[in-house]
């Protein structure tokens, strides 16, 4: 029976004071002061135990999960295409994600089984968080760029000393071509409170979600941003941004995006992920070769898989005329025979070594010790399945079709870093 | 300006003062109404003024009242809005109505045993205190479908204002009242009928008012999660491309949403209001 209804027990006194004029005001107040606490926004990103999701029963369905950017255009077209079908796969509608952490948490509880990462996040999932996550070919080559303010006169790297810099992501090829190129300008990277004073030669990079990096630089809170396509082109039309250097001119040919699977998939059924792979390289060079159409195809006019209207997709996968980009000078190598962006699935090893070493002298936040103690080569053969991504190469007969491939060792290539 | 012009103006807005306190009082506040709403549509009208002129914001400035309200218009006419709104109404019903039927009871209990409340108010506590989005990553683990994640969250966030506003109406409750109650011969079900359940009930609906209030507060980021539609999806599209006046136009329906809620909740409160006001 209620406690309290007896106004004799000691308790109900220390507990409870009928107060009729302290009422519901104070706790209106009270409880939108705990409303206020739901602005705070996702502090950092635990990985699930894998045990949770162990003994799901396999199914055959492809369930691919992206992010609407040009990146997962690969998974998409095969989608769209219906390669998947063609190699006797079900397939379910790719599902729009709108953060690389609920991608990654979505993938690690096995809502999907085909996603694209950023190319250092399958690395700290397997090291650091020991997540049986295997890469098994590319999603996509260059693609990126750095773009600077309309307020910022900068027609080099050495022009950003003292600036404000974002990138989308700490683990990214974004972060760790900058700070290369930073440093190669004799500058030095920080991460710092944005607020405290830089020295001339230092810049002080943060991270920004990428929608909010157009907006930011028009308002000049930031300086300059490295991001992946549409929203350097999106900088460039609306924040009147310059775009200062392509990355695919600094790093010819580098990756972006992998194209990700889980161990479980690629070593106990070979002959599924096989099929999946084969898609997934039709669908890689079907966007290399229609770049155009598939621009269309994705947008919003066409098939909706990004939200972006055609002519933004359009500029951001095929507009890389040097004669565009004079002032600042943002294709020194024209020779390079590179897209603004470009698909060549195979995962060369040679690249996965290059960013991994990078990785190692590029300055994140976190703990990176498990990045200390790894073994580059062990990781380039561990990481990685080439055999997949070969053979469907191979069947198709594609070498030939994909930039940057020697004919003569298709598997093989010389790594060309340049500023 | 003579001083029997300033005198004449202070007269003329004397008497308008006057003769607005002489109308009806539905006429004052609808006026009252206007004018609030005339005030805030300024403000973003001169914030929008504000952004557009400055030549290096002036792309963004699709904020501004009437790029919106076009963006409103065609949303409306090519009738993509209703489906927008029906999968975030479903939404959010099913995370008051879950959020309700855990609530309600946990509070009453909270409210009516002590021990209860001593055990569950620290906990309680400590879990109102977390931001529904930290739950996303057990959301998305724990829960087979996307909308079944959201909702999770919605639930989150609504459960602990109906909790804890049931726990504080119950608690309210002059002790007096039981005592009558009890010497009249009631027993612990007809306390609950006839006691309990009607002096709390504005304090339950006050609880889902506020909770109404969280759960859009919720909703826009939980939508981030991989479902294709509804308001908060539509406010992370346009804000992916770009597109200002759409996030403008649906931040307006979910204001006018938000506000047709609360007064229900109002009209609730207001119905099982017993106090004296």
């Amino acid at each position: 029976m209620c406690q309290y209804c007896s106004p004799d027990n000691p308790l109900a006194h220390h507990d409870y004071v009928f107060n009729p004029k302290k009422g519901r005001r104070e706790f209106i107040l009270d409880s939108m002061a705990a409303a206020g606490g739901l602005s705070a926004a996702l502090g950092g990103l635990t990985l699930p135990n894998q045990a949770m999701a162990a003994d799901e029963p396999f199914d055959e369905v492809v369930r691919i999960g992206y992010l609407p950017i040009t990146d997962a255009s690969a998974l998409l077209v095969a989608h769209a295409m219906g390669f998947f079908e063609d190699e006797g796969l079900k397939v379910e509608k790719p599902t729009l994600i709108r953060g690389w952490s609920p991608l990654i948490e979505g993938f690690a509880a096995h809502k999907f089984n085909l996603v694209h990462f950023l190319k250092p996040i399958p690395v700290w999932m397997r090291y650091n968080n020991n997540f049986p996550v295997k890469i098994t070919g590319w999603a996509h080559t260059n693609g990126s760029g750095v773009v600077v303010g309309r307020h910022v006169k900068a027609d080099s790297f050495a022009d950003l000393g003292g600036k404000q810099l974002a990138v989308p992501y700490w683990y990214s090829m974004h972060n760790i071509v900058l700070q290369m190129a930073l440093k190669d300008a004799g500058l030095e990277p920080v991460i710092q409170n944005q607020t405290d004073p830089l020295k001339p030669n230092q810049v002080n990079l943060q991270i920004m979600p990428p929608p909010d990096m157009p907006p930011a630089l028009a308002a000049k809170k930031i300086d300059a941003y490295i991001v992946a396509e549409p929203f350097n082109a999106a900088g460039e039309v609306l924040a009147g941004g310059k775009m200062l250097r392509f990355t695919g001119d600094i790093w010819k040919n580098h990756p972006c995006c992998v194209v990700c699977m889980h161990d479980e998939h690629t070593e106990k059924r070979k002959a599924w992920s096989q099929k999946v792979m084969n898609a997934v390289v039709r669908g890689a060079v079907y966007a290399q070769e229609n770049k155009e159409e598939v621009a269309k195809m994705l947008s919003r006019e066409g098939k909706r898989y990004l939200p972006m209207k055609a002519k933004v997709v359009l500029k951001a996968m095929t507009d890389y005329s040097p004669a565009n980009y004079e002032t600042p000078d943002a294709i020194k190598h024209e020779d390079w025979d590179v897209g603004r962006i470009d698909f060549n699935p195979y995962p060369y090893p040679s690249a996965t070594k290059f960013i991994i070493d990078q990785l190692k002298e590029t300055l994140v936040t976190g703990d990176t010790t498990f990045l200390k103690e790894l073994d580059t080569d062990f990781v380039v053969n561990d990481l990685v399945d080439y055999e997949f991504v070969k053979n469907a190469m191979d069947k198709y007969k594609v070498w030939d079709k994909v930039k940057g491939v020697d004919p003569a060792n298709p598997t093989i290539r010389e790594e060309v870093f340049k500023l | 300006m003579s001083t029997a012009q300033m005198s004449a103006g202070a007269e003329f807005f004397s008497s308008l003062s006057q003769n607005f306190k002489k109308l009806p009082m539905w006429a004052q506040s609808f006026t009252n109404a206007v004018l609030g709403m005339s005030i805030l549509l300024l403000l973003w009208w001169l914030g929008g003024l504000a952004i557009a002129s400055n030549p290096d914001t002036a792309a963004f400035a699709d904020f501004a009242p009437g790029p919106t309200f076009s963006a409103l218009g065609y949303m409306l006419e090519t009738g993509s809005l209703w489906e927008t709104i029906y999968s975030s109404l479903y939404r959010i019903a099913i995370g008051l109505f879950w959020g309700i039927v855990i609530g309600v009871p946990v509070g009453v209990m909270m409210g009516y045993f002590l021990a209860v409340r001593q055990v569950a108010n620290m906990p309680f506590q400590f879990l109102r205190m977390v931001s529904p989005l930290a739950w996303m990553p057990i959301a998305v683990l724990a829960f087979e479908t996307w909308d079944a994640a959201i909702i999770f969250l919605i639930v989150m966030a609504t459960v602990w204002p109906i909790v804890f506003g049931t726990a504080h109406g119950v608690q309210r409750i002059d002790p007096n009242w039981f005592r009558v109650a009890r010497n009249l011969g009631a027993d612990g079900f007809q306390m609950l009928r006839r006691v309990i359940m009607p002096a709390i009930a504005q304090d339950v609906f006050a609880g889902i008012r506020l909770a109404i209030g969280v759960a859009w507060v919720v909703l826009v980021p939980a939508e981030y999660l991989g479902v294709t539609s509804g308001l908060g999806y539509a406010i992370n599209d346009a804000r992916d491309v770009l597109e200002y006046d759409t996030l403008a136009a649906i931040v307006v329906v979910i204001g006018v949403i938000g506000y047709l809620l609360d007064a229900i909740a109002v009209f609730l409160i207001k119905r099982y209001s017993w106090h004296a006001s």
